[in-house]
Order: C-alpha cells, then sequence, then structure tokens
C-alpha cells in the first residue's frame, strides 16, 4: 500500500507539473494559431517565437494584487479556485500515457474521471455565488445547467466505448483497440466520438459553449471579480480541463498510446494535441451559441443520438456475444 | 440574492433606484453597462431579468455627452467643423456633411461639381469602414472574435486612403463650406481605384465563411423583429428602418449633392429581424462601392473649394433650415437657426443611433439576454453620436 | 403638395405655411396650440409620418419647441411647432402616439426645462440628475430673438387672428400677448 501511496504522490507532483507546463505551451499555442488565423503574428517579443510570454504572463498574474470583493464570502471565494484545480489533477492518475505509464491502475478509471469531472462545475458555482456579483451568479446558474446536461450525453456516448471494449480500466480499452487508425474504437463509434467531442466542448465551456463566461453578454461569468492568481487558477483548470477531456477522447476513441514506429507516449502526446488544436480552432472560427440553443442540442439532438447508439451497442454487443462466441 | 438586497446593492443611484421603483417581485435587475464589453463605449443598459428572460429594458445614456450643440452657440461656423467630425466616430465625413450642407443650404452657397464628387467618394469610403466597424464589434457581441480583425484590416486601407485628403484618420474635419479642404491627388485616386475590386473580393469571403454559419444564422434570425410600425413610432432611419422593408434613404428620397446622377440601389430586407439588418449593411457596402466608382469615372476636373470661400470669422445670413444626409447609421439631421449673428443662434442635431436606441426598450421585451445583446449589437450604435 | 397642405384640416391650428424644400428643408410649417399637438401627431402617424426630432429654441416670446417629421415613402418634411411661455414652459407629451418622442422630450426638458406633461418617464437623460435646474440651452434676455426674425415664416395659408408670433410687422408690446396664445 505505502507503494501505491508514494506512486500516486509522485505522478501528482509530476502531473502538476507537467500540467502547468503543457498549459503554458498551449496559451502559447493558443495565441499563436489564433493569431495566425486572424493574420497577424500573435506573441513574439519575450523569448524566441514569443515562447516565453506565456510565463510573462503567469508571472504577472502572480504578482499582482488578491482583491475580494466587499461584500463576498471569503471562504468560498478563495476555496473556489483552490477547488477548481485539485480535481483537474486527480483526473490524471488513471490515465494511461503509454504501455504501463500510469499512475493508478483501477478498473474504474472511466468512472473516476466522470465523477471528479462534476467538480470542476461544482467550484465555478461556489465562485460564482461567493463573488456577490450578478453576472458572475448569472455565469454560475449557466455553469449549473450547462455541465449538468453535457455530462449525460458524454457519460452516455463513454459507455458506449466501455460496452464494446468491456471494460471501465482505460489501459484495457487502449489495449483492445490496435495500432492502426482502423483499429480504433473512433471507427466502431464514431458517433460516439462525434457527441463526446461536442459534449466535451460543453464540458469545459469552450466556444462556442462558453456561455458561462460570455463575455458579451456576462463581461466574465462566473470569474467577473477574480484577479490575479485568483482568476489564474480558473484560467489553468480550463486548459488542465481541455487536456484531460482530450486525454480522455484519445484514450477511449484514439488508440491512446497505440501507434505505429514511434513510442506510446509521443502518439498519446499527438494525438491529444491534435484534439486541442481542434478545440483551439472552434474557438478563433466560431460565433457562441445561445443559452437556449445550447440546451436544445443537448436535450433534442445529443441525448437522444446518445440513448439510441448506447443501446444499438449494447444489443450489438449482445448479439455478437451470442453468435459469435457460442 | 432576493431583490430587496439588490436594492440595498443600488441605492444611491437615481435611474436605477427608478427603474427599480418598477420592479416586478423575484426578478433579478442587472446593470449593463457603462462599462462592459457588448455595450461598444460607454451606454448603460438597465435590465430587469427573470432568468435568462429580459422582462424590461431601460438605456441609460449621457456619459459620453458634451454638449454639442451648446458649443455651437460660442463657435463660428467654420470653427463648428472639427466638433462634427467627433459626434459619430464612424462616419464621421456624413456630419461633416449634414453641418456643412445646412450651412450652405442657408446661405445659398453652390458647391463647385468636383468638390460634391469628392464628397460622396469620401462619404461613402467612411460609409463603407463605418460598416466594416459595426461588422466586426457585431460578431464580436455575439463571440466570434475573428472577424474583427479582418473587418479592421480593410478598414485600415480605407483610414489610410482617407488620410491623404483628409490629414486625420476617424474624427474627420474635411469638409469646408463650400467645398472641401483639399483635392483628391492622383495616387489617392490609384489607391482607391485598387481598393475598390479588393474589397469585392473580400465581401462574397465573408459571406461564405461568416454570413452563411449555421451558428450566426441561428444568432440573428427571427431576433428583433421591428415591425415598420415601431419604426415609424419611434424614427428608426438607415439600415435599421431598411431591414424592416422601408426602402427609406435620404441620399435617394431626400437627394442632395451628385446622388440623383448616381446609379445605386437601396438595399432593403422583409425580414425585419436582425439578419435583415446585417444583410441591409453587408449590401450597402458593395452598392457603396459601386458609387465610388461611378463617380470616380464621372468626376470633373476643377476647382474643390467655391471661390471665395467663407473665412472662419465669416456669419450664417440670418435664418433657418433644416438639412439631412443619409449617414451610416441613418438619417443625419441638422437644424440651424442663425440670428446672423457671429455665433450660430442653435444648432439641434438629429442622431440617428439616439432614434434606433430608443426603440430598444420595447424591442428587447421578453428576449433572451443574449438576445438583447444580439439586438443591442444590430442598431450598430455609436456612443458619442447618440450622446452628442 | 397640394394634398400635404390639407394635413391638418379640421384641427385648430395657430398658423399654418408652406415652406420652400429646397431652402428650407422643410415642405409644410405648422403652428399649433397646446391643445392640439397630440391630436396633430396622431394625425401624422396614421398618415405614416415617423417623428425625426423635437428640438426647442428659445426665443423673446418664449419657448418654441419644433417637431420636424418625415415621410419613408414620401419627400417632405413637416414642421410643427408649439409655443411654451418662459414662466411656465408646459406642453403635452406626444410620447403616448410616437414612442421615439419620450426621449426627444426628455432631452428638450434636459437643455430648455419644457415640461411635457404625460410623459412616462420623465426624468433627466442627458443630462446628470444632480443638474436638474440647469438648463444650458436657455439664453439671457440680452440674446434672445424673437421668433419672427430668425424663424421661416414660409408662404403663410391661415393665420389665426390672434396669432402674432411669425406676423411681421408685429404691433409694439405684442410680444407678452402672443406668448400668451
Amino acid at each position: 500500500m505505502p507503494t501505491e501511496l508514494i506512486r500516486i504522490l509522485i505522478s501528482l507532483v509530476a502531473f502538476a507539473a507537467a500540467v502547468g507546463l503543457i498549459a503554458l505551451v498551449m496559451v502559447w499555442v493558443e495565441r499563436k494559431v489564433c493569431g495566425h488565423i486572424q493574420r497577424r503574428p500573435g506573441p513574439y517579443e519575450v523569448g524566441p517565437w514569443g515562447l516565453l510570454q506565456p510565463l510573462a504572463d503567469a508571472l504577472k498574474l502572480m504578482g499582482k494584487q488578491l482583491v475580494m470583493p466587499d461584500q463576498a464570502d471569503p471562504f468560498l471565494y478563495w476555496l473556489a479556485p483552490i477547488l477548481v484545480f485539485v480535481p483537474v489533477l486527480l483526473l490524471y492518475l488513471p490515465l494511461p500515457v503509454g504501455d504501463g505509464l500510469y499512475a493508478l491502475d483501477i478498473n474504474l478509471g472511466v468512472l473516476l474521471i466522470i465523477a471528479f469531472a462534476g467538480f470542476t462545475g461544482l467550484s465555478m458555482i461556489l465562485g460564482g455565488w461567493a463573488q456577490n456579483n450578478k453576472y458572475a451568479l448569472l455565469g454560475a446558474a449557466r455553469t449549473v445547467s450547462q455541465s449538468v446536461a453535457y455530462e449525460i450525453p458524454m457519460l452516455l456516448s463513454v459507455l458506449a466505448v466501455c460496452f464494446v471494449s468491456g471494460s471501465l480500466n482505460m489501459a484495457a480499452v487502449v489495449k483492445e483497440q490496435g495500432t492502426w487508425p482502423w483499429n480504433w474504437n473512433v471507427m466502431t463509434q464514431p458517433l460516439a466520438f462525434v457527441i463526446y467531442i461536442v459534449s466535451a466542448l460543453g464540458e469545459t465551456n469552450r466556444a462556442p459553449f462558453d456561455l458561462p463566461e460570455a463575455e458579451s453578454e456576462l463581461t466574465a461569468g462566473y470569474h467577473t471579480e477574480y484577479s490575479g492568481m485568483g482568476f489564474g487558477m480558473f484560467f489553468l483548470a480550463e486548459y488542465a480541463n481541455m487536456i484531460v477531456v482530450a486525454s480522455v477522447a484519445t484514450v477511449l476513441f484514439l488508440g491512446g498510446w497505440q501507434g505505429p514506429v514511434l513510442p506510446g507516449p509521443l502518439w498519446f502526446l499527438l494525438k491529444v494535441s491534435l484534439l486541442v488544436l481542434l478545440f483551439v480552432f472552434f474557438r478563433w472560427t466560431y460565433p457562441r451559441v445561445r443559452f437556449d440553443q445550447l440546451l436544445n442540442i443537448n436535450w433534442k439532438w445529443l441525448m437522444p443520438l446518445a440513448v439510441a447508439n448506447l443501446a444499438l451497442t449494447a444489443f450489438f454487443v449482445k448479439v455478437a456475444q451470442y453468435a459469435f462466441v457460442k | 440574492m432576493t431583490r430587496n438586497a439588490d436594492m440595498e446593492q443600488v441605492a444611491g443611484d437615481f435611474y436605477a433606484e427608478n427603474f427599480a421603483k418598477d420592479a416586478s417581485e423575484g426578478s433579478l435587475i442587472l446593470n449593463l453597462g457603462p462599462q462592459h464589453p457588448s455595450t461598444h463605449g460607454v451606454l448603460r443598459v438597465l435590465v430587469e431579468l427573470d432568468g435568462e428572460y429580459v422582462l424590461r429594458a431601460e438605456p441609460v445614456i449621457g456619459y459620453l455627452h458634451r454638449m454639442h450643440e451648446k458649443m455651437a452657440e460660442v463657435k463660428t461656423a467654420a470653427q463648428y467643423i472639427p466638433n462634427m467630425g467627433r459626434v459619430d466616430y464612424g462616419h464621421a465625413i456624413a456630419w461633416n456633411w449634414a453641418f456643412v450642407g445646412a450651412v450652405e443650404r442657408l446661405a445659398g452657397i453652390e458647391v463647385p461639381p468636383r468638390a460634391e464628387y469628392v464628397r460622396v467618394i469620401t462619404c461613402e469610403l467612411n460609409r463603407i469602414a463605418s460598416h466594416l466597424l459595426w461588422w466586426g464589434a457585431y460578431l464580436l457581441d455575439l463571440g466570434a472574435f475573428t472577424p474583427i480583425m479582418y473587418a479592421f484590416d480593410d478598414r485600415e486601407k480605407i483610414l489610410d486612403i482617407l488620410q491623404s485628403p483628409t490629414g486625420a484618420r476617424l474624427t474627420f474635419s474635411y469638409f469646408r463650406i463650400g467645398g472641401v479642404a483639399r483635392d483628391l491627388d492622383e495616387d489617392c485616386v490609384k489607391a482607391i481605384r485598387e481598393f475598390i475590386p479588393w474589397m469585392r473580393s473580400r465581401l462574397p469571403m465573408y459571406k461564405e465563411f461568416v454570413s452563411d454559419n449555421i451558428i450566426l444564422r441561428r444568432r440573428i434570425e427571427g431576433v428583433g423583429v421591428f415591425e415598420p410600425d415601431l419604426c415609424r413610432r419611434y424614427g428608426a432611419t438607415g439600415p435599421v428602418s431598411r431591414g424592416s422593408g422601408l426602402a427609406y434613404d435620404v441620399r435617394r428620397d431626400e437627394p442632395y449633392s451628385v446622388y440623383p446622377k448616381l446609379d445605386f440601389v437601396v438595399p432593403t430586407s422583409d425580414l425585419m429581424d436582425a439578419r435583415g439588418r446585417y444583410d441591409v449593411r453587408m449590401e450597402e457596402m458593395a452598392q457603396s462601392l459601386n458609387i465610388i466608382e461611378s463617380c470616380l469615372d464621372q468626376m470633373p476636373e476643377g476647382d474643390t473649394l467655391v471661390k471665395g470661400a467663407p473665412k472662419p470669422s465669416w456669419k450664417v445670413p440670418k435664418g433657418e433650415t433644416y438639412f439631412a444626409v443619409e449617414g451610416g447609421r441613418g438619417k443625419i439631421g441638422v437644424h440651424l437657426v442663425s440670428d446672423g449673428g457671429k455665433n450660430m443662434y442653435r444648432v439641434k442635431l438629429r442622431s440617428p443611433s439616439y432614434s434606433n436606441l430608443s426603440l430598444f426598450a420595447e424591442a428587447s421585451r421578453g428576449t433572451l439576454l443574449a438576445d438583447a445583446v444580439a439586438i443591442l449589437g444590430s442598431l450598430d450604435l455609436i456612443i458619442p453620436e447618440i450622446d452628442r | 403638395m397640394a394634398e400635404l397642405k390639407n394635413l391638418f384640416d379640421g384641427l385648430s391650428l395657430d398658423y399654418l405655411a408652406a415652406c420652400d424644400y429646397a431652402k428650407t428643408g422643410q415642405s409644410l410649417l405648422a403652428f399649433v396650440p397646446a391643445g392640439t399637438l397630440v391630436a396633430a401627431a396622431k394625425r401624422l402617424l396614421a398618415d405614416g409620418w415617423h417623428l425625426e426630432d423635437i428640438g426647442a429654441l428659445d426665443c423673446v416670446e418664449g419657448y418654441v419647441v419644433s417637431y420636424h417629421f418625415a415621410h419613408y415613402e414620401r419627400p417632405g418634411r413637416v414642421t410643427v411647432r408649439a409655443l411654451a411661455a418662459h414662466d411656465k414652459p408646459e406642453l403635452p407629451s406626444i410620447a403616448g402616439v410616437y414612442g421615439g418622442a419620450e426621449w426627444h422630450e426628455r432631452e428638450v426638458r434636459d437643455f430648455h426645462g419644457v415640461v411635457f406633461a404625460g410623459n412616462p418617464n420623465f426624468v433627466p437623460l442627458l443630462l446628470d440628475p444632480d443638474m436638474a435646474e440647469c438648463f444650458p440651452l436657455r439664453k439671457d434676455e440680452k440674446t434672445r430673438m424673437k421668433a419672427r426674425e430668425i424663424l421661416e415664416a414660409g408662404e403663410a395659408l391661415f393665420v389665426r387672428p390672434s396669432f402674432t408670433l411669425m406676423t411681421p410687422d408685429a404691433p409694439a408690446g405684442g410680444d407678452a400677448a402672443a406668448a400668451k396664445a
């Protein structure tokens, strides 16, 4: 047991460092990509190709005074930015980055991730409530309905994959898939993949579903009053969450670390990066949907499709079991 | 957060109290602005929300009020032209024109033909720049961050062109009583000629990538339907009324300058919603390009300022007149009354955004908050013009 | 034009004149007593005119409040004017007919202090509420001009005998009487 604990601790520290680093790189990538989409160079002053810009930004955020509104609830106000980030780190525990390269080998890895993912929404609600700001409150209210709504189709699409793989263990799901793209789950479960990606955007509040922080309506939504690192934590958590959902998609649908020639972790990183890049592209090319449309997409399209997909999958898995295994 | 708790917090502000007076039980009163990303400056809108629905909205204006009409009483006519460039930073040249045109109408000053063409060209270029500014900012309101960068790229080209004859990039005070300050030189004409095909190639791209986007269409189609009757009661003009099917354009219906000689279409839309207003503005940019092109073809040689043009100390003759031009946002009107003295007796500025915004309170009732933002953006507001 | 001048038929007017549009930017000019204002607005709305603006002018005789109307389908501009006395500047509001008038009337109140009875939300609009008693566009006795000297009279079609505001050769001392009319 102690070895297990030490393993978890070491990997937590490693993940914290990795997430911090990756988030910095992603901020840079996002700003660069956004810049090029908008026909401008993006950051290029600090460091080579502006690589150190996110670091400078982070230092600036850390150096800023932490301000709390007059009538805010101090405990919840400071709890929220911490609470938003810590569970994100836990989400990385069951993720297999390479063959045998994971912190926690548990049979319910998928379940763990989905359970902890709910924390992000909770901390946004707490933060939004604690600020005693109406925009933040509206943002928090949007977060509630959005997270609750989008978690369901996400869960259903993940379940469909687990039915096919016959396991909730992430490493097992990866091993079930082969080296080549046509062996991956995305080929057998394309609908689940699309549903997952759309729900993931909704879950992580990324454009075009960034309603909890819809700038033109709610100024900054749930984190309106946060400054300095308070805001920085929410910001970091958004990117960390993005990596998590992209990693889960990689594990479940894109064969995880599996791939020809290159070593496993590299394949994993490559697939995650591509998905994250896709999210970045979405953000800088689409307008924002309206709140009722967001919920309509979920309840009227994603949900029925996900349910149908799950039912069909379950049916075929059973049929296959009886027809071929017996 | 109950209503009473809100009341305590907003207490002290006259408008918030005045607004909260009629609030219904359990509603949330939200203050949008005067510093808010979607209010494009310092507009403040008080909204009463029931969840995400707007029960009531009231624009509170005056945060950028500079009392231009009082300034007119302490300036001579020529000294007042720079004020006009500052009323509406989006389409400053149209305001130049409205005031200068009123003075010319009252004093009976004939403008040389070339100057008329130069006026039309610069005014239309400025109109395209104004619409591009709206387009980018509107999509920003709707959560699309990228179009404004492209819009500003094009707008930059226009400002570069206008910079050479006017000497300004935003707050133009280019028109003079009896003409314009400087002629368009050869380089400038060449740059305009090059700009026209460039802009024509950009518009289809904007349509393909932005206007036809499904999310955008869902955000603006059927949102903010203004019946013609609503436009009439509030005096809405410009793309707002044309988007409601009212084919009214001062350039055609109260013709001034050389517009009757120019061939252009007044685009309208029967959709009456934000989409209609969007389409009208996009089409107007294409029409403005046509106008500029035919102006360049027709433009005669000659003076751009009338002989013996009024000096700064010149006095406007006694009398009154009303002169209107079509600005980027609608009808710009100047009601000028002069007692023949050094300064003008009264200048009343009719700004189109002011009338267009006044219908917002009625039009936003019962919409979603996001729709209210979409409606506000579709009015194309320039706050300094509203507040004057 | 023949039709336009019959626009206010049946209403109690003080003065009606046709103006030279090319010179004054107005086609029809009407002075109406305060009591006719709302009826005139209703007539204009029914005929499809929209409100352009409302502006006041501080003259010797009082505040001349001008309502400018234009039409979406027809050319021309109708100016309706009403006089509000200096000592008690009050006119009925037309905001019930033209919703857009609400703001214009509040603006006139800010600048000239004319009170529009019946305006649904008669609070300061452009100026700060703390400035409620400061009316920047009011003129002092020295600078005030007589309305007939600066305003367009047009080609008079109808003049109520008691109405002397626009009469060119007004008898001396007739101003006070005109203000009350």
